[in-house]
Order: structure tokens, then C-alpha cells, then sequence
């Protein structure tokens, strides 16, 4: 992850703003090549998407679940 | 330990019975009895659905102690579940607030839908890992507490053992099936709290008979006479007090509050107050109603939440802050008297009291309930020490 994503995702952290860190997550999973962490950050989309209701929420269940990571 | 106390002579015909001993007032350990056979074992008031107006809108309240979280689901029906999650006992809701979307257990992220259902274990089964064989979800969601909404009023059984609601009190349903149609809250100026340090029975056995209203409430005299009224009493369920002359509060302007709609003769002039044991106060009248739930705080401290209902959402400002101003003075005088009979209750030799056949019967049909209710723990908790040591013989 770099290091400006990071902050973006501390700063919404802070800010408590669940949607952004959906979308931080989102970007998160996709720059990084490591599987494991692939994964972890595309959860945590999935958790604050349900979160907040936000739409993207159907489409990340779908990943993981077709991963056999979720149910 | 602490004698139990006896309960024979409350039981005993209203001419013959004496009240609820000192105990039931003062001794921690008969409070934790009617903690279990009056409050945790019947139909319990929690909160006025109004608290929860929207679909998504939660509450965190306590209960006697008891974590719960008051909720309408996204279908709009209104919930209570103990608040908590399944993982750590974690508590869930801390404030109230609109859950967006789920509820989220602030702690490891699992998520629950508005009905309770587990939908998310983030990294049970590792990072990035969302299930584990041993998780399962359909068996860890929200514990939910029995409810049943009815005159506006969230009722919780808690031990979640006794018969139906509609079932409890088919009598009082029936009574009052003419309110049985859509109330409006009157919103921020029509909803009060008062914290009076008293026992929580102290203040059903108050509202639920009229003997004290010349007294206590001599304002009331001009439009609520002692002789306008009755007895309301209804024996294991509710008891209370009717007037025959109730007349409706006018403004300065001479506006009046819409009547409910399709009410017969006998409210045009008629009101009744009741007390739906254990711990809600109602009252009905043809331009509006009221819902007091007492909050046992603790057993010398109470707290009465009071809300007001009308027929229409366009009630007069003022003469809706001039009805509240008015039943709050009412409900402050009474404060002197439940705090004053709690205070009694440390006189050693006061022995439960003598009623007026005439004029307590609400009363005693109130300790009648909560004697019997207690007995009945009481023997069942003889019979579960019985059973052990029978079946060591």
C-alpha cells in the first residue's frame, strides 16, 4: 500500500467516513500483489460497505464468496 | 440471609388484607424476587415505539441492569434484542443513532442485519478468512427479547416465558378496543421525565386509585370530583380508576384537540387510567392519551417516562405545551406521597397497611398480583431445592 493511500485511509478512519474507506479498501485490494493481503482488504470494503448500506456491498459479497471466503 | 416475608395476609380479601410488607420496598433480596416474578416474568413496559420512528433507528436502553437495544428493523417492524454481540458479549449500540446499513460490533466487525441475523465474521477463519466450520451464523445472531407493541407502548417478557400478550390481557384489549387506531406522538414538548426516589410499585399503587386525588391534587377538584369516579379492577391484570366527568382542556383561544376518531358516547365525558402491571400507566380520553413507563432504577429509585398522544399530527402548539405543562404539575404533586410512603417503608413496625374496602381496591388488586406472582417463584424455587435432595435419598 502506499504511503498516501494509507493516510486516506487514516484520515477517514478519524473522519469515520465509511464510505470512503469502502472505496480506500477497494483500492487497497487492488494495488496490492499479495493475496493474503488481497483478501484482508477487500473484507474490510465488504464490512464497511454493509456497514453503511452502501451499494458496492452486493458486488464485494459476490467476490469473496465466489473466493470461498465468505458465505 | 433474609426472612422471607409473609405474604398470606396480602392475599386476603380486600376488607381483611393488609399491604405489601416493608421488605417489598426496602430488602435487596425481595427486590431481586420481583426483579424475576414481576418485571423479568411478565409483560413489561420498555420504551414507546416513538422513540424509534424510522426503519433503521436504534436505542440502547437498560433494563434492570439488562443491556438491550430497542430497534425497528428495515421492514419497519419494531424490535428488541439484548445488546450485544455473539463473539465477546461486546456491547453493540452505544448511543442512539440510524443504522445505516448493518449493525457492526465495534470490536472484530461482526455484523448483524436490522433482524437479528449474523451476516459478516470478518476474519474468523483467518485474515481475510470470513467463515470457520465451527461459526455457524444462522446460530449466533442478535438475541432477541419477546415484544409486543400495543398502545403505542413496547412490552418485553424477558424471561420469555409467559403466555402470550394478547393473551394476558385480553380483558384490557377488549376494554379499550375503541383506542385500538393510530396515535400521534405530540413530539419533543410532549414527553417528560421525572426521577423520584421511590420503589416502582409505590408509584402503580398511587396512580391506580382516585382516593387521593382531593387531597393531593386539589386543582383537580373543579372538573375531577372523588364522587365522578370508579373502580377499575381486573384481578392478576390491571386496575385503576375511571371518571365519569372528564372534560376536555380548552386553549386561551378556546381551541380544543381533535377527538379520536369513532369513539362511542361513553367517552364524550368518560376517562379511565389504568395500570397495566407490572409498570406502565395509561390513560385514555377522547383528544388524547398518555403512556407513563416506570424505570425501576434500582429498588428506592424510579424513573417515569410520560408521553402524550393525540388524534391528528396538526395539534395546537400551544395548547399542546399548556396539556403537558398541566399533567406534569399533576404528576410533580404526586411526587411528595410516593417518595413519603417509600421513606415509611423504614418504619419497623409498619405492617403492610389497612385499606378502605371502598376506595383501595385498585390497590390491593395490585399487591394481590405481585403477592401471588411471588409466591409462585417462591414455591417453585421450594420445589427445584426439593427435587435435588429427594433425588439424593
Amino acid at each position: 500500500m502506499s504511503s498516501a493511500l494509507d493516510a486516506r485511509l487514516i484520515a477517514a478512519h478519524e473522519a469515520g467516513d465509511k464510505a470512503a474507506l469502502v472505496t480506500l479498501y477497494q483500492q487497497a485490494a487492488e494495488t496490492t500483489t499479495d493475496q493474503r493481503a488481497h483478501w484482508f482488504y477487500l473484507t474490510h470494503a465488504y464490512v464497511f460497505a454493509l456497514d453503511c448500506g452502501a451499494p458496492q456491498a452486493a458486488q464485494l459479497h459476490a467476490l469473496l464468496k465466489a473466493a470461498g471466503r465468505e458465505a | 440471609m433474609t426472612l422471607q416475608s409473609d405474604l398470606s395476609q396480602v392475599r386476603q380479601p380486600v376488607a381483611l388484607a393488609q399491604g405489601l410488607p416493608n421488605a417489598h420496598y426496602t430488602d435487596p433480596q425481595v427486590h431481586e424476587e420481583e426483579r424475576q416474578a414481576l418485571l423479568f416474568g411478565g409483560w413489561a413496559g420498555l420504551a414507546v415505539s416513538a422513540q424509534v420512528p424510522e426503519p433503521g433507528d436504534a436505542v440502547p436502553l437498560e433494563f434492570l441492569g439488562v443491556p438491550l437495544l430497542l430497534l425497528r428493523d428495515r421492514e419497519g417492524t419494531v424490535r428488541v434484542f439484548q445488546n450485544i454481540c455473539r463473539h465477546r458479549g461486546m456491547i453493540l449500540v452505544q448511543e442512539p443513532r440510524k443504522i445505516e446499513g448493518a449493525i457492526r460490533c465495534p470490536y472484530h466487525s461482526w455484523c448483524y442485519s436490522t433482524e437479528g441475523r449474523l451476516v459478516s465474521t470478518p476474519h474468523v477463519g483467518g485474515p481475510g478468512q470470513n467463515t470457520h466450520d465451527t461459526i455457524n451464523r444462522d446460530a449466533l445472531g442478535l438475541i432477541e427479547v419477546r415484544s409486543h407493541v400495543w398502545f403505542n407502548t413496547v412490552f418485553i417478557n424477558l424471561d420469555g416465558k409467559a403466555a402470550p400478550f394478547e393473551e394476558v390481557h385480553a380483558d384490557l384489549l377488549q376494554r379499550w378496543a375503541e383506542f385500538n387506531q393510530p396515535m400521534v406522538h405530540g413530539g419533543s414538548d410532549s414527553q417528560f421525565t421525572l426521577d423520584v426516589a421511590t420503589n416502582w410499585k409505590l408509584a402503580v399503587e398511587n396512580y391506580c386509585e382516585s382516593y387521593h386525588l382531593p387531597w393531593v391534587h386539589p386543582g383537580l377538584n373543579s372538573y375531577s370530583r372523588l364522587e365522578d369516579h370508579y373502580n377499575i379492577e381486573k384481578p392478576g391484570q390491571y386496575s385503576g380508576q375511571g371518571s365519569l366527568l372528564y372534560r376536555q382542556i380548552t386553549g386561551d383561544d378556546g381551541a380544543i384537540f381533535p377527538d379520536f376518531p369513532n369513539l362511542s358516547n361513553q367517552w364524550d365525558t368518560g376517562a379511565e387510567y389504568v395500570a397495566v402491571y407490572p409498570n406502565v400507566l395509561l390513560g385514555a380520553q377522547r383528544d388524547h392519551c398518555f403512556v407513563i413507563i416506570l424505570e425501576p432504577v434500582s429498588q428506592s429509585q424510579t424513573r417515569e417516562h410520560i408521553h402524550l398522544y393525540y388524534a391528528t399530527h396538526n395539534t395546537d402548539d400551544a395548547l399542546r405545551q399548556k396539556n403537558a405543562a398541566l399533567w406534569k404539575t399533576v404528576f410533580i404533586e404526586d411526587i411528595f406521597v410516593v417518595e413519603g410512603m417509600q421513606k415509611g417503608r423504614l418504619a419497623p413496625d409498619f405492617d403492610g397497611g389497612k385499606f378502605s374496602p371502598a376506595m383501595d381496591g385498585p390497590t390491593h388488586c395490585f399487591h394481590d398480583w405481585a403477592a401471588t406472582r411471588v409466591c409462585a417463584l417462591r414455591a417453585q424455587a421450594q420445589q427445584q431445592t426439593q427435587q435435588p435432595a429427594q433425588a439424593a435419598e
